[in-house]
């Protein structure tokens, strides 16, 4: 006999049909892959640059979701493994700024939307109000922060480029 | 008959409405979708599509030839929004149609200030006397506050993530 859905699966899946989630997938700005729960897959896309992929894949630790942040780690979605860190995206400024694969051994990136970066971190949530957790956005607000960062920051391209 | 998808946005309403309409849908058919979705078009509302800088109008049989799969149909009571950044000491004004996303004044903005690239990778858009700012796939209307037409950013520095 099949289990019944945890609410956090259930309020997971509601979101990643929802309007805004496949507006942004219809656009091109991010593309669905997989949940194998907690786990949620998914690929954003990023900016032409030297020997460098066109989208990155990451893998979201969704439990207690909404309520609770998501946490996501950079994953190699064809390996369907951890991203190796030379494989990691980069920049000058911004971009190194959140992807360190040195933070907690990789496991998230360094924001304060990141469940597993915000741990005290209390100073965060007056420094970037604008890139906390906001359980009524959901996936979508760390989505958009990912988004921004390959496209609107200092982007290069992956590490070992 | 095939169907494409689109993705309506009403000026003061939250949220996203997904809408199917007629694959080469006339502006008839543009108008019976958004009704039939709760988006009702009145003589005070114009129709936008993308970041198109025209609004929709003409014959109910004419083709709207903008709209394409996944279109965004942006309902607005204005035609234009008048848009001022505070950069330092300077300001600049420049009127942006209703679906204009947040993208298009920064990079507005990084052209007539003339950043350069590092600074303007560094810099964000910020909504005037708040801490709000806005991703930069955000059309426009979206951030007008009441009834207004108008929208103000402050240019500010982005603080690295670090501590």
């Amino acid at each position: 006999m099949e289990l019944p859905k945890p609410p956090d699966r259930i309020m997971l899946e509601q979101d990643l049909a929802a309007p805004e989630f496949r507006c942004g997938e219809i656009d091109g700005r991010w593309r669905y892959i997989g949940i194998c729960w907690p786990y949620l897959t998914l690929a954003v896309s990023a900016p032409e640059r030297p020997r460098s992929p066109l989208e990155f894949g990451f893998r979201f630790e969704c439990s207690g979701y909404r309520q609770k942040p998501v946490t996501a780690q950079p994953w190699d979605l064809a390996a369907d493994t951890p991203l190796p860190a030379p494989r990691w995206p980069t920049g000058p400024v911004m971009v190194s700024a959140v992807f360190r694969p040195e933070w907690k051994q990789g496991l998230c990136l360094y924001l304060p939307c990141d469940r597993l970066s915000i741990e005290g971190h209390d100073n965060w949530r007056s420094e970037h109000p604008n890139r906390l957790w906001r359980p009524e956005r959901g996936i979508i607000c760390y989505l958009e922060q990912i988004y921004d960062l390959f496209h609107q920051s200092d982007y290069s391209g992956i590490r070992s480029a | 008959m095939s169907k494409s998808i689109i993705f309506i946005q009403v000026q003061g309403r939250p949220g996203i409405i997904e809408a199917e309409v007629p694959e080469s849908a006339t502006l008839g058919e543009l108008h019976e979708a958004l009704a039939a979705a709760g988006a009702g078009v009145d003589a005070e509302t114009f129709i936008f599509i993308d970041e198109s800088e025209d609004h929709e109008q003409g014959e109910r049989g004419q083709r709207v030839e903008r709209l394409k799969r996944g279109s965004r149909v942006h309902l607005s009571r204005c035609r234009r929004i008048k848009t001022t950044v505070h950069y330092l000491d300077k300001t600049a004004e420049r009127d942006f149609p209703p679906g204009a996303r947040v993208r298009a004044v920064k990079d507005w903005a990084v052209r007539t200030f003339s950043l350069n690239p590092k600074d303007a990778a560094e810099h964000v858009l910020q909504i005037c006397n708040s801490t709000k700012r806005p991703s930069s796939d955000t059309p426009l209307h979206e951030l007008v506050d009441g009834t207004g037409c108008a929208l103000c950013f402050d240019f500010v520095p982005e603080k690295r993530v670090e501590g």
